[in-house]
């Protein structure tokens, strides 16, 4: 155990490390929830006068939350891109012929997508708060929503390393990444449940992301909603157990 | 051979590693490399130098046969193999992202080396191989032989009882190759038992102590490299003559068979278009005595040309093909 912490640290320096020096990932992750957030939150600045926002009045703070959700999202969209290289220069090979244990290395892949999302959703949330957006819940909220953000990402990131450690083409882990926008674009990000049509409100119901949106929204806008951040966690905890097996299965599968 | 425990470091017995139904990549191998030696696998691309390797470092699982790394069964206890090892593969396996120290530091903490002993070994390997001065930038940013060598420190940093390298060389301009066979040559002499695998003739001839020819998966001779060039037999010795006897090359052919007898086969006395060829079977003291018998009147020797026989000519001999430096082995990457 104490060994599986140690190669996992050390390791997910490394992954955090090839994260950090290459500032266009910043830029890739934050450039299209800021756009969203500063862009929508002008074209439909009227909507919230739609019945269905209730008393919310500014669509910027009801955009918050699911722009931050987005930036978690991105954040860990094309996390199965970094293994993949490795495996294909021989990295991932040179790890396993050191005498370490196999899920370690896995471990120092997922770990670090936790600050990962974290981090990044925290920017968008500070860049929401300065344009308006208000957190209810204070300082406590804040922390709560990083670490919604960091837990929706590490689980999250499991539809990405699935189609990388399966296919090992880079080419369809992207392709797979953007047939998950729908699901971000299904949600409640940019319009409340009440407003979609009948089968989107059904989707919905089984849609972590609305899930967590609802949680950081609850926490920005009216309190500590115990009920949102349950189903957030649990739906995060479901999410991350199927995913993160089969992530779990292909790695071996790959490795093995 | 100095055999301290009496051990080889390597031992590889009756291996075999088969491939979907048929491929045999690796069929029945056997061989073994002593402590301090510095073993070779000369081969064409795709004879199975590299499945050997990845066998013996724990990446794959042999179909059948043994083989063990400093005592320990690859397949048994694989983690004590890794301990014992150190691995260079053919293309450098570095993290573009890393710097060269960090490199060597994360390597030295996955073999659990204590923290100052780790800093003392990775300024010493940087010193050795020359890369002090850019110990601190990205290794992605390294030239391609700058890569291979901070490549093989890590390889080097916990000490391995084995250094297993693939192909060292491969890719590499002429300057920095032989650059690099310095290097290996300077660690192999500080003791470390090493075995390398390379398509290329010059390498296996300078470096290897001992080598073994493999071609579709099997060993096909084994040898030092001078005994493997020793038992291809003469050495050709090209007499270039003083042009006045061009018109009478014949003559002169007739003529120094003659003159030297008993000392070299009179059917491999040939006409050659400098002069005169001929086989002679141990050049070094058959040479000035050939010389003696040949000065005096008729005959004018303008020069001497000697050529031994090149381990292209032992893989020729027991293959009938030649080592051709051939496309990398690599599949096409297809399908999605």
């Amino acid at each position: 155990m104490t060994a599986f912490v140690y190669e996992t640290y050390h390791l997910g320096l490394r992954t955090f490390r090839r994260f950090l020096r290459v500032p266009s990932n910043f830029i890739s992750i934050i450039f299209f929830p800021l756009i969203q957030l500063l862009l929508f939150s002008q074209l439909y600045k009227d909507i919230v006068q739609l019945p269905g926002f209730g008393e919310q009045n500014s669509y910027l703070a009801y955009l918050a939350p699911g722009q931050i959700v987005f930036t978690a999202f991105m954040a860990v969209a094309w996390s199965g891109y970094g293994m993949l290289v490795e495996y294909r220069n021989g990295y991932l090979d040179k790890l396993r012929s050191s005498p370490i244990g196999r899920w370690s290395i896995l471990a120092a892949e997922m770990v670090p997508l936790f600050f990962q999302a974290a981090v990044m959703a925290g920017i968008v949330l500070i860049v929401s708060l300065l344009l308006g957006a208000s957190i209810e819940t204070g300082v406590g909220g804040f922390l709560f929503i990083l670490l919604i953000s960091g837990a929706f990402g590490i689980a999250f990131s499991g539809a990405s390393f699935i189609p990388a450690l399966l296919t090992k083409s880079e080419q369809a882990t992207g392709t797979f990444s953007l047939l998950l926008f729908p699901l971000m674009f299904m949600s409640t990000a940019f319009v409340p449940q009440v407003m979609m049509p009948g089968w989107m409100q059904l989707v919905n119901r089984f849609n972590p992301i609305t899930h967590v949106i609802e949680a950081i929204r609850s926490l920005m806008t009216t309190g500590y909603d115990w009920s949102a951040m349950g189903k957030a966690l649990i739906s995060i905890a479901i999410m991350g157990a199927i995913l993160q097996s089969l992530t779990l299965w292909a790695f071996r599968r790959l490795a093995s | 051979m100095s055999q301290t425990d009496g051990r080889a470091v390597i031992e590889v017995e009756g291996l075999v590693k088969i491939f979907g139904s048929d491929t045999r990549a690796v069929d029945g191998i056997t061989f073994s490399v002593a402590p301090g030696e510095l073993f070779g696998f000369l081969g064409p691309n795709g004879a199975g130098k590299t499945t050997t390797i990845r066998i013996l470092a724990t990446l794959l699982n042999a179909t059948s046969g043994s083989a063990r790394v400093a005592g320990f069964d690859v397949t048994a206890e694989p983690q004590r193999v890794r301990k014992a090892l150190g691995l260079a593969m053919q293309t450098p396996t570095l993290d573009a992202f890393s710097t060269g120290r960090e490199t060597l530091d994360l390597s030295g903490r996955l073999h659990r080396m204590p923290g100052p002993e780790r800093k003392k070994r990775a300024d010493e390997l940087l010193e050795l191989m020359n890369l002090t001065s850019v110990a601190k930038k990205l290794t992605g940013t390294y030239s391609g032989g700058m890569k291979r060598r901070l490549d093989l420190a890590a390889a080097l940093m916990h000490r391995p009882k084995a250094l297993i390298l693939d192909e060292p060389t491969e890719g590499l301009d002429p300057q920095s190759r032989t650059a690099l066979w310095e290097e290996l040559e300077r660690i192999s002499g500080l003791g470390t038992t090493m075995l390398l695998t390379t398509h290329y003739m010059e390498e296996a001839d300078r470096l290897c102590s001992r080598l073994a020819i493999i071609d579709n998966g099997k060993i096909v001779v084994e040898g030092s490299p001078e005994a493997l060039k020793r038992s291809m037999g003469a050495d050709t010795v090209v007499l270039q003559l003083d042009g006045t006897g061009g018109d009478d090359r014949d003559g002169q052919v007739k003529q120094i068979q003659e003159r030297l007898g008993d000392l070299v086969a009179a059917d491999s006395v040939k006409s050659h278009p400098a002069g005169v060829s001929l086989a002679v079977t141990n050049s070094s003291t058959a040479i000035p005595e050939l010389l003696r018998r040949l000065d005096g009147d008729g005959v004018h020797i303008t020069g001497l040309q000697m050529t031994q026989p090149s381990l292209d000519d032992v893989f020729l001999k027991h293959t009938g093909r030649r080592i051709r430096a051939e496309a990398a082995d690599q599949p096409i990457m297809m399908g999605w």
